[in-house]
């Protein structure tokens, strides 16, 4: 049975159940919803613009010279927040970003290299990173022991370009923390 | 002639508009523009000093000088990672007057963080985020959009940090970001959102600014607004629950005349007399002009002068240009996040996110569990109430001290050194232990005094001492390396550093 309501001016539909709706009820949902999607549906380019496509960023692999332009020992890289390591002719580099919060790690120098074990690898320590933002400590190899720090500093695969013999450093790709490259 | 009549002109000039009738003091609001959101008569109790220190006038005031300030800024200023730090150099060297407005835009932000939670904390220890029980009026709702202008001032503030574009910008920007990434799962899709690629850059600096010169204060604009609306439409400041509760118990008076006109067919006679039972009347509220804009323009007066006298004698730092390679030492955040930076010291996830997030939502519910009506803008409460609020600062001060000592004497990865899962310990550290101990103090005095208020004011005492206390920690007693340094220990000179 439909009643008129008249002073509403809306028309009542009993639908027999408990619920009552009206078409102003309905119209009143339906015209929510749209808006709504409609919303969802602005907002998307609106944000997804915002996301960019192509990043003008230094490249993450790039040269860094030849293997005797190095001195032995370490050699702290500015431009691209790399640590080079040199024990005569095997190379390896680790990365300068704490793991914590992105600060770049200065490298505090022992007065003299020790052998160290750290994780079952045992290397000749030159000295240990500290993160002067929250005060995070690595070991030489790169394995996290004090502060906030989540995860060791990342290891970068080193390479020789064949073309100019150039050291090549390539930061998209991790690798183990004994790596070495002999040159 | 007639304007050369000297006392005249002198009385014009020293002698303040007095009103000769209610009639004339309430259309000196209504018929003006700038007037018109006061209301007719204020309580005097509300006009009391103490009643609010007049916080949040004195905010907006600030908030104010920020604009003008930032609009004149935003015409000297280039928002590009070669012309940014070089806009500002010529700001202080360059550009006449520069300096004043660098200075002035730079001590009314810090002004303007430290007010907002001045104003939070008075709001809270004077009750007055209560509804009442007379009228139920939103200001629970009113204490949500307040929060919300908090995190918006912080957001503002964090925002405008980048600008200058030198080293304590860059790095305390990449700080700040980086602790977006320690969200679970979408922290380094947020990170990367935000810096608009995978390193702090250009996209990064216009960013930066438009959310600082256009969105942000678009959005704190949109809510201030709706907060002071608010406040008129409770009623005005919390306070006026106590003329309403006096109101409730006022012996009906004598019916007086209030109104004169002809009631034609209604009434014999050109008058009624009307009992008048509203809340404010003839002896506890006055014409809002000229008593509450006169003080209002005192208050704002001594704040635009203290700001300015600030801004001749204290400097903006600028650092030198921002270098992705050189990381300061040490490296902080804004000062208002050195308490964050100080746990998240200890944990990136448990003091740089969940920390945060259940203050800021702690912040908000504070209405909603605590439902007692009693002592609306009376600060403390009561007697008990002064009590566990000096319980709530003692506490606080031991528990902060406590958890203090055990980040500096014993931290966790010696007391635990055979664990390495990082998980461990983003739960188990100082920070957790405080955040622990200050939930299990408002379930305790909650149980002993079966009243949410007095639990509430113990633990939001305890709050503002935690705060107060990381915050002087983070800011003076860190040095190079994030190493402790007593105030009196001098830091290394030379770090053994490469």
């Amino acid at each position: 049975m439909a009643s008129t309501d008249t002073t509403n001016g809306a028309v009542q539909i009993s639908t027999g159940g408990d619920s009552v709706q009206t078409r102003r009820g309905f119209l009143g949902r339906l015209t929510g919803a749209v808006v709504a999607l409609g919303a969802l549906v602005a907002s998307w380019p609106l944000l997804r613009s915002l996301v960019p496509n192509v990043l003008y960023e230094p490249p993450k692999r790039f040269r860094i010279g030849t293997p005797e332009s190095f001195q032995e020992g370490v050699t702290f890289l500015e431009e691209h927040r790399i640590f080079l390591f040199r024990e005569s002719s095997s190379f390896h580099a680790i990365s300068g970003v704490c793991t914590h919060l992105g600060c770049t790690v200065k490298f505090s120098p022992f007065m003299t290299p020790q052998e160290e074990t750290v994780r079952q690898l045992t290397y000749r320590a030159l000295g240990e990173f500290q993160c002067p933002c929250h005060g995070s400590k690595f070991r030489g190899e790169g394995t996290n022991f004090a502060g906030p720090a989540p995860r060791p500093l990342m290891c970068f695969q080193v390479e020789l370009s064949p073309a100019t013999g150039e050291l090549v450093v390539d930061t998209a790709t991790e690798v183990a923390r004994d790596f070495r490259l002999v040159v | 002639m007639k304007f050369l009549n000297i006392t005249t002109l002198w009385q014009k000039l020293v002698s303040p508009w007095r009103p000769e009738s209610n009639r004339e003091a309430g259309s000196g609001i209504v018929a003006n523009f700038l007037l018109h959101w006061f209301p007719n008569r204020i309580s005097v109790r509300s006009l009391a000093f103490s009643a609010s220190f007049y916080l949040g006038t004195i905010t907006f005031v600030i908030l104010l000088a920020l604009t003008v300030t930032g609009v004149v800024l935003m015409f000297l200023y280039v928002p590009s990672v070669e012309r940014a730090y070089w806009s500002i150099k010529d700001l202080d060297h360059a550009v006449s007057f520069g300096w004043l407005l660098r200075r002035l835009h730079r001590i009314s932000a810090h002004l303007m963080v430290a007010l907002v939670f001045l104003h939070m904390f008075r709001v809270f220890l004077t009750g007055s985020y209560k509804a009442g029980e007379i009228v139920r009026s939103a200001r629970p709702f009113n204490w949500v959009l307040g929060v919300t202008l908090l995190v918006l001032t912080l957001l503002l503030s964090f925002t405008g940090y980048l600008l200058p574009w030198d080293q304590l910008a860059f790095w305390a920007i990449t700080v700040g970001t980086n602790i977006a990434a320690a969200v679970p799962v979408v922290g380094e899709k947020t990170r990367q959102f935000l810096l608009g690629g995978t390193v702090i850059g250009q996209p990064t600096l216009i960013r930066f600014y438009v959310l600082h010169c256009a969105l942000l204060p678009l959005a704190l604009f949109a809510v201030a607004a709706w907060h002071m609306w608010r406040i008129r439409k409770d009623g005005g400041l919390a306070i006026v629950e106590q003329d309403r509760q006096e109101a409730l118990v006022r012996k009906p008076a004598e019916p007086k005349k209030s109104k004169t006109y002809s009631v034609l067919g209604i009434a014999s006679g050109t008058t009624v007399q009307v009992n008048d039972p509203t809340t404010l009347n003839e002896d506890n509220s006055v014409p809002s002009t000229p008593f509450l804009t006169i003080r209002i323009l005192v208050v704002s007066l001594l704040t635009l002068a203290i700001s300015i006298g600030l801004s001749l004698v204290v400097r903006a730092p600028l650092e030198a240009a921002a270098n992705p390679e050189v990381t300061p030492n040490p490296a902080k955040a804004p000062w208002y996040f050195l308490g964050l930076q100080e746990m998240v010291g200890y944990s990136a996830l448990m003091g740089g996110v969940i920390i945060p997030t259940v203050v800021v939502l702690g912040l908000m519910l504070i209405p909603f569990l605590d439902r007692e009506q009693k002592g609306i803008g009376i600060w403390f409460t009561d007697g008990p109430g002064r009590r566990w609020a000096a319980f709530g600062v003692l506490y606080g001060l031991v528990t902060t001290c406590g958890c203090l000592a055990i980040a500096l004497l014993a931290p966790m990865r010696d007391i635990f050194p055979t664990i390495e899962s990082q998980f461990f310990f983003d739960l188990v550290n100082p920070a957790t232990f405080l955040l622990l101990l200050f939930a299990g103090m408002y379930f305790l005095v909650l149980k002993k005094t079966s009243s949410t208020r007095y639990a509430a004011i113990a633990t939001f005492c305890a709050f503002i001492v935690a705060f107060v206390l990381l915050t002087y920690t983070g800011t003076a007693l860190r040095g190079p390396n994030w190493d402790f340094f007593w105030p009196w220990q001098a830091w290394p000179s030379h770090p053994m550093a490469l």
